[in-house]
């Protein structure tokens, strides 16, 4: 099972992609009786100045059922899970948690998933971490690993095979 | 001595060593005792924006293999925290996602039963060892270093979640560094995100956020910027001279984790503080053995 097979419109997608779709229209029915458009969300949103992410309007575009124009835009790709716009919402709405379902929404439908994430997946999927031990540098130049620093060795998943199925199980079926 | 599981996640153990390496070197002078468990994996917050149910399952996956030693879980990592607590809260409000997980978990002879708690390095410090017990353990006093706090925005928010410190106010390591002589001092960006989260798909962005803040950290005259996240210091401490360049200021800013300086505080060599990784320019600082 391949990174492309995981995040493909493979068959096993739909009952995914539809579980997906029932947490957006859950969001959605919330967010129609509760956000009432005060834009306090854009004011502190880190994304906002640098790369125009605008919560308020996303919340807005969910409202009028556009999800996929939302699934498709690369806005969504831009939020930095800073958690700001769901800890100050006066209205209890949290864009943030409606971003993630896009963006767990745009993953299962097959889009080119951005930057490292695959590599991320790939890397779990193989060693049950984002990435592998790394050689370190000292500021003057020295190499160092973990041993040179006397730490032990790095826990991890000890069955790679069972944690493996499980994972993969996960990304593309119906558990 | 009080036992936690230590739960080093993935930053930390695979290049963020000047963390571990501190950790396991103070944390036992304050009678806390870290035991090494076999099998854990990535916390599940990194995969959040490709398929949560995955992180979901991650995390509960790591809280079972912690439940098997009977010992609440010491997690460095405020991401790890933040997705470990999330769990938690999903799993005792939702009965019925929580048997979907168990059965997951059941191919690994796993199983959640919500026994342990999470503790993140400044809840530890500040709510159980404590202000008083750390203060009879300082040999060097930090006077006069002014410090800027970073708390990581996965350790205070969403505070729905229960985060170890305030939302909008955090002042534990505060109380903490007052503790050790310093003077840390708040500043209008204390709260501003270090763009991490960025750097898998925009990683100028993700530096631009970092020398921003770091370059008013500079501005107002801090002798040391203090942080507790493996993913800020790799932001601020690893990428420092590259953020610089992406704002276009020279940054020299010694950028420290609260372990490393509470290590040196508690007199403890800095060779063996892991001080020789941080890359930002800490000989500023001179500190350490003399």
């Amino acid at each position: 099972m391949g990174i492309v097979d995981l995040t493909s419109m493979a068959e096993g997608q739909t009952t995914l992609r539809n579980e997906i779709n029932e947490r957006l229209l859950k969001l959605k029915s919330e967010i129609s009786d509760y956000c009432f458009q005060c834009a306090k969300c854009t004011s502190g949103c880190e994304a906002h100045k640098l790369l125009e992410l605008e919560p308020h309007k996303v919340v807005a575009l969910l409202k009028r059922g556009l999800i996929d124009e939302l699934v498709n835009s690369d806005v969504i790709w831009t939020c930095m899970s800073c958690f700001k716009c769901r800890e100050r919402c006066p209205q209890k709405v949290a864009p943030v948690e409606i971003l993630f379902a896009l963006k767990n929404m745009a993953v299962a439908s097959g889009k080119q998933i951005p930057g490292k994430y695959t590599a991320m997946l790939q890397s779990i999927l193989s060693i049950g971490l984002i990435q592998d031990v790394q050689t370190v540098s000292t500021r003057d130049n020295k190499t160092k690993k973990r041993d040179d620093l006397g730490l032990p060795e790095v826990s991890k998943p000890v069955d790679a095979v069972k944690f493996q199925t499980a994972i993969t199980k996960l990304a593309v079926e119906k558990v | 001595m009080t036992k936690y599981a230590f739960y080093p996640g993935c930053v930390m153990p695979t290049e963020q060593y000047a963390y571990e390496v501190s950790i396991r070197e103070v944390l036992p002078l304050l009678n806390i005792d870290l035991v090494d468990v076999e099998g854990f994996s990535c916390c599940g917050e990194p995969m959040k924006s490709m398929n949560q149910l995955m992180t979901l399952y991650l995390s509960a996956r790591n809280l079972a293999l912690a439940e098997k030693q009977n010992l609440d879980l010491f997690v460095p990592c405020p991401m790890c925290h933040l997705s470990l607590s999330e769990c938690q809260r999903v799993m005792e409000s939702n009965t019925e996602m929580r048997d979907r997980v168990n059965s997951m978990l059941a191919s690994e002879d796993l199983q959640y039963n919500g026994s342990i708690d999470v503790v993140h390095t400044v809840n530890l410090l500040h709510d159980h060892i404590g202000t008083e017990e750390i203060k009879k353990h300082v040999k060097k006093s930090l006077s006069g270093l002014k410090i800027a706090t970073h708390y990581g925005c996965h350790l205070i928010r969403p505070s729905e979640v229960g985060r170890p410190v305030d939302s909008e106010n955090p002042q534990k390591m505060e109380t903490i560094l007052k503790v050790l002589g310093a003077e840390p001092m708040d500043y209008p960006e204390k709260l501003d995100c270090c763009g991490a989260m960025l750097s898998a798909n925009h990683p100028e962005s993700a530096l631009t956020k970092t020398g921003q803040k770091l370059q008013k950290v500079q501005e107002q005259g801090f002798d040391v910027f203090v942080d507790v996240c493996p993913w800020c210091h790799r932001m601020f401490d690893s990428k420092q001279v590259k953020a610089g360049e992406t704002v276009a200021v020279k940054l020299e800013i010694p950028v420290m984790y609260l372990t490393q300086l509470l290590g040196l505080a508690l007199g403890v060599k800095k060779e063996k503080l892991g001080l020789e990784l941080n890359l930002s320019p800490v000989d500023k600082l001179k500190l350490g053995d003399k």
